[in-house]
């Protein structure tokens, strides 16, 4: 659920170089991932031995670690934003998208004092907002929906764990957030102006692998993929299992993970096809993307997509 | 006849109308006992009664064991079943249901769950049981195979680590969560399985029963309300029967939802209501895994199915097995050729009578028994593993090491190389053994054996007969004495150095001709050389530039084996100076070194001769003694060498004075002694003594002085009237001599018969 989560408010439990004892063969994938809803079917596949030797997951406390890892090179692959990835692609690590863990269809959200009807109502409002993050992404997403421009805002740059002091003192008017953050405030009286289900298939949770080692690492990351998926399987068909697993993980209540899985969508393996097909949606959504994040700044330069997406890791035959 | 086929639809019928007549009275729940029948009526009757009181349909409870509930069903006897997952699945396999109603949410304390699972309980003592593998092979209680929560559940767990109980353990069925319990409290089994809920709910009954459980691979998962040990599933379906009608099921339906957990019916059942149906797919996955009931068997496939689900396949797969026979077959009998033709190579090899070894790795691996023999070994064994190398001497006969130059070959006849050449071996017996080795490579490129064929043959004969032509031809060639070989005709075909430089012919110019014969008897030699065997002998010859020499000279005939002349062999030394030597000793024993004149030996030898020869020719022969006067003087006075001078001067004089063929001797000091032979007269011999004595008289030039010497000669004749011999007739001429000296010296007198008496 912290698929964004507030740098170092969890330890990182960075696993580098600890391995795993009897795969001397190879050192195992280094896969970079942190607690989101999205992501669990990894941390399920690990829990019930779905992962091969060949495969080891780094847990870290957030994104920006994973995304640390990969432009340090001490992870392979990772689980992170779309918009992650492109940022560290233009940041010259040559990533490739193997998988869509999950689309954003609610969970991201834009939380408002009570009284505003729409996004129109936001213009000249203080907007806090984490620029460097997926948010950012989302409210330029809903400004162009409503036709407004961030200049008609006031933006605050903002990390989201901070949101919810702010809002207590009443520095802003409105939050850009996700979960948990956007139930707290909820609790705290704002009203949801805005999720990401009105922006259908735009906010990807991709698995990326550094695509200079991909072709050494074939036999892992279809590995990873299978594990994926399996763990995928699990969460959707032994749903009355895994919400107790993903609580206990997350600390949270049942109903919360039963909540959050609401805001996300899990696509399988054959919507996974679809999304990674050249033209498909991912390539679609980056390519705006680019577009967005470099008319805002966000991006220095233009990314080249060309092989973004390589579907061959996805497992061939049903699971 | 016609009223026959009816029956069965009329019977059909019939069943199927009864429990819609009994509707009108009511509806019965069928409730699966999984625990004593008392408790389960205690606690669901409740529910009956709010589902009677809320429907207004008569609601009676029947609490069932599981095969009482199938039977029940069997009979249609239940409207309404509320059942674990698993039996649910298995009674919806085997008759149609109108799908889930509701699904229970059960209740303990604040917390309520639609999710069951299963709990795997030993008696804390055992300290043997901690883990699930440690549940391998053990007794194992259970309510029953169909429970989700009391069997199945923990199955999976199991086999995921690798414990498979259907097969290694043994499960005792119990029928109830409470035998469970109790058997594995009083220790008649190692461990037991139950439902998540039944330890809490019995440990409300009797609080200390948690302490005597203990729950293995507990899963610790927050917001799940108990222990548990496995995955956990959806919670009981309650299921209506397709005969209820739709009404009654609505009715039944919102009455289940509406249940609150205040409500007294929830708080006996120990539920919080009932939640909307829940998906079983995970049920069905497990059981599906686990190939239990209703997923036991394996769909019934015919071979028509499976020849359209997988015709692409099954052509292909026949296609290679077609292929792979044909290629099987078409393999044997290529394998049955190879072998014959591998027996037959075999065979070949091994009664070659050339040896013969195979090496591979630089070892022979095999051999035929003409190599065995060769190599004088007394076994097999013997030869086999050992190195080529292990058969030779340390060094070979061109210096190198055996082992170095051997592995040398070897690795030129790796690279495809035949090798050829003359070693030295050791044979087992140590004696040694010259061979000639020829090594071939008889693997191809591609094969992993470098396997090498080792073919031996024995030349020590012709290498012992070298070695002794080699001497013979060093001998030939460095002796010192001259060696010539001629046909049978005896024209040179071959000579020696020593030949070529003592005769000073070359080589070429030496063949063809004859060699260095005897002057008088020439090939004549040959001659008695081939009817004798040989001939030897000394001859005067000639080098090619004229030189004169004295060779030494033997020639042996040769035959061939069928006697017949072939060849003369000849062998000479140069004797000329050996020669050369015997001359000079004759001349010292015969000559006066001074003089060079003969000396008494000389004397007496030519007087014994002349004699003779003056006898057979009737001629007359004077022996003349000569004594110089004064000589002693001379020499006190100028010394010895004066002396001599004189003595050479005078010889000189007097020779000159006397003919060829007479002969003038010094006999000793400053005697001489003359042979006249042919004396034809008294005067002719007086006028010779007085030529002899003027010119012994002449004055001589020694040692810067004029020396005048004066000579007392002695005559005598022969023959005389009585025979004498050489010693008498100088005898008569020294006292002839002496004669003359007392006379006055300077003078001669002639030797008659009264000087005998003097």
């Amino acid at each position: 659920m912290r698929r964004r989560q507030f740098i170092g408010s969890l330890a990182s439990a960075s696993l580098v170089g600890a391995g795993l004892p009897g795969c001397s063969r190879k050192p195992p994938l280094q896969v970079g991932v942190h607690p989101w809803i999205g992501y669990e079917s990894l941390y399920l596949a690990e829990e019930f031995g779905w992962l091969k030797d060949s495969v080891a997951l780094v847990k870290g406390g957030t994104g920006s670690e994973s995304v640390r890892g990969l432009l340090e090179g001490r992870l392979d692959a990772a689980a992170i934003t779309l918009d992650e990835a492109l940022r560290v692609m233009a940041l010259g690590v040559p990533l490739a998208v193997i998988a869509v863990m999950d689309v954003s269809a609610g969970a991201d959200v834009i939380m408002a004092r009570p009284g505003m009807q729409s996004l129109d109502d936001l213009r000249g409002k203080k907007v806090a907002v984490e620029l460097a993050g997926v948010s950012a992404i989302m409210l330029l997403r809903a400004l162009e929906q409503a036709g407004l421009e961030p200049s008609e805002l006031d933006v605050v740059d903002l990390p989201v764990h901070q949101h919810s002091r702010a809002w207590q003192r009443g520095e802003i008017d409105a939050s850009v957030s996700y979960e948990p953050v956007a139930s707290v405030l909820e609790t705290r009286g704002a009203i949801r102006l805005f999720d990401s289900r009105s922006l259908p298939e735009t906010i990807f949770d991709v698995l990326v692998v550094n695509r200079d080692r991909a072709g050494k690492l074939r036999p892992a990351l279809r590995d990873l993929l299978a594990g994926h998926f399996r763990g995928l399987s699990h969460l959707v068909r032994s749903f009355h299992d895994a919400i107790y697993r993903i609580a206990t993980r997350q600390q949270v209540t049942p109903e919360a993970v039963r909540r959050a899985l609401a805001t996300v969508m899990l696509p399988d393996l054959s919507a996974n096809q679809r999304y990674l097909a050249p033209g498909g949606r991912v390539e679609q959504v980056a390519a705006s993307l680019i577009q967005l994040m470099l008319r805002e700044g966000l991006l220095k330069m233009p990314v080249d997509l060309k092989g973004l997406c390589d579907a061959s890791f996805l497992p061939r035959g049903p699971l | 006849m016609k009223l026959l086929p009816r029956l069965p639809w009329l019977f059909l019928l019939l069943v199927l109308d009864a429990p819609v007549a009994t509707a009108s009275e009511g509806l019965t729940l069928g409730v699966s006992a999984y625990r004593p029948a008392d408790v389960m009526v205690m606690q669901y009757q409740p529910l009956a009664d709010y589902l009677s009181e809320k429907t207004g349909l008569d609601v009676r409870l029947e609490v069932l064991a599981e095969d009482d509930m199938n039977r029940a069903l069997a009979a249609n006897q239940l409207d309404l079943f509320l059942t674990n997952p698993s039996h649910f699945l298995v009674i919806r396999s085997e008759r149609s249901v109108t799908g889930v109603l509701a699904t229970v949410l059960r209740q303990s304390g604040a917390t309520s769950t639609a999710s069951l699972g299963g709990v795997i309980i030993a008696r804390p003592q055992r300290d043997d049981i901690n883990r699930l593998e440690d549940l391998d092979g053990r007794m194992i209680a259970s309510p029953g195979v169909h429970f989700l929560g009391g069997y199945q559940s923990q199955l999976l767990e199991l086999i995921e680590v690798g414990v498979d109980l259907r097969r290694r353990g043994r499960v005792k069925l119990l029928g109830s969560h409470d035998r469970v319990v109790r058997s594995v409290l009083a220790g008649d089994v190692d461990a037991g399985f139950i439902r998540t809920g039944i330890l809490e709910q019995m440990s409300a009954e009797n609080p200390r029963l948690r302490d005597q459980l203990k729950v293995l691979n507990a899963q610790n998962l927050s917001g799940f309300p108990y222990e548990v040990s496995t995955r956990l599933y959806p919670e009981w379906p309650l299921v209506a029967l397709p005969h209820v009608d739709q009404a009654r099921v609505r009715r039944i339906a919102s009455a289940l939802f509406a249940l609150n957990s205040e409500d007294p019916a929830a708080q006996a059942a120990g539920i919080a209501g009932f939640a909307p149906p829940a998906d079983y797919q995970s049920v069905e996955l497990l059981a599906r895994e686990l190939r239990i009931a209703p997923y036991d068997r394996a769909p019934q496939l015919t071979w028509l199915d499976a020849f359209h689900q997988y015709r692409f396949w099954v052509i292909a797969v026949g296609l290679l097995l077609a292929l792979l026979l044909a290629s099987s077959v078409w393999l044997g009998r290529k394998k049955r050729q190879l072998a014959t033709e591998q027996r037959r190579l075999r065979r070949l090899i091994l009664s070659w009578p050339q040896p013969m070894l195979m090496i591979r790795d630089g070892r022979f691996f095999d051999f035929n028994r003409a190599a065995v023999e060769l190599l004088r070994c007394p076994s097999d064994d013997f030869v086999m593993g050992k190195a080529v190398a292990s058969f030779m001497p340390p060094l070979q006969p061109d210096g190198q090491a055996s082992v170095a130059r051997a592995d040398n070959v070897m690795e030129r006849v790796r690279g495809g190389v035949v090798e050829s050449g003359e070693w030295v071996f050791e044979r087992a017996d140590g004696s040694q053994l010259w061979a000639d080795m020829t090594l071939a490579p008889i693997h191809e490129g591609g094969e992993q054996d470098n396997v090498i064929l080792c073919a031996l043959y024995d030349v020590t004969r012709r290498k012992q007969a070298e070695q002794r032509q080699r001497l013979a031809a060093s001998v030939f060639e460095h002796a010192r004495e001259a060696i010539f070989i001629t046909d049978e005709h005896g024209m040179v075909i071959d000579v020696n150095g020593a030949y070529s430089s003592m005769i000073g012919y070359s080589r070429a110019r030496a063949i063809g001709r004859l060699p260095p014969l005897p002057l008088e008897e020439g090939p004549g030699i040959l001659h008695t050389a081939r009817e004798r065997g040989f001939w030897a002998g000394e001859f005067e010859s000639k080098r090619a530039d004229g030189k004169g020499l004295t060779l030494a000279l033997t020639v042996s005939r040769v035959l061939d084996e069928r006697d017949t002349l072939t060849h003369f062999v000849g062998i000479f030394s140069d004797i000329s100076r050996l020669k050369e030597q015997e001359n000079r000793l004759r001349t010292m024993a015969h000559y006066d070194a001074l003089t060079q004149l003969p000396n008494r030996s000389l004397f007496a030898d030519r007087l014994q001769q002349t004699m003779a020869q003056e006898r057979r020719q009737d001629d007359h022969l004077a022996v003349v003694y000569i004594d110089l006067d004064h000589f002693k003087p001379v020499n006190d006075a100028f010394g010895h060498g004066a002396g001599d001078e004189l003595l050479v001067e005078v010889a000189s004089r007097m020779r000159s004075t006397l003919r060829e063929e007479d002969t003038l001797a010094r006999l000793g000091g400053d005697e001489f002694a003359a042979i006249i032979v042919n004396v034809q007269d008294r005067a002719n011999l007086e006028n010779l003594l007085k030529r002899l004595l003027a010119e012994i008289a002449e004055p001589v030039w020694v040692a810067d002085h004029m020396v005048e010497v004066s000579g007392s000669v002695g005559v005598t004749l022969y023959p005389q009237a009585a025979e004498l011999d050489g010693d008498q007739l100088l005898r008569q001429a020294d006292q002839a001599m002496y004669r003359a000296k007392q006379a006055g010296r300077n003078g001669y007198c002639l030797f008659d018969a009264g000087d005998t008496g003097a």
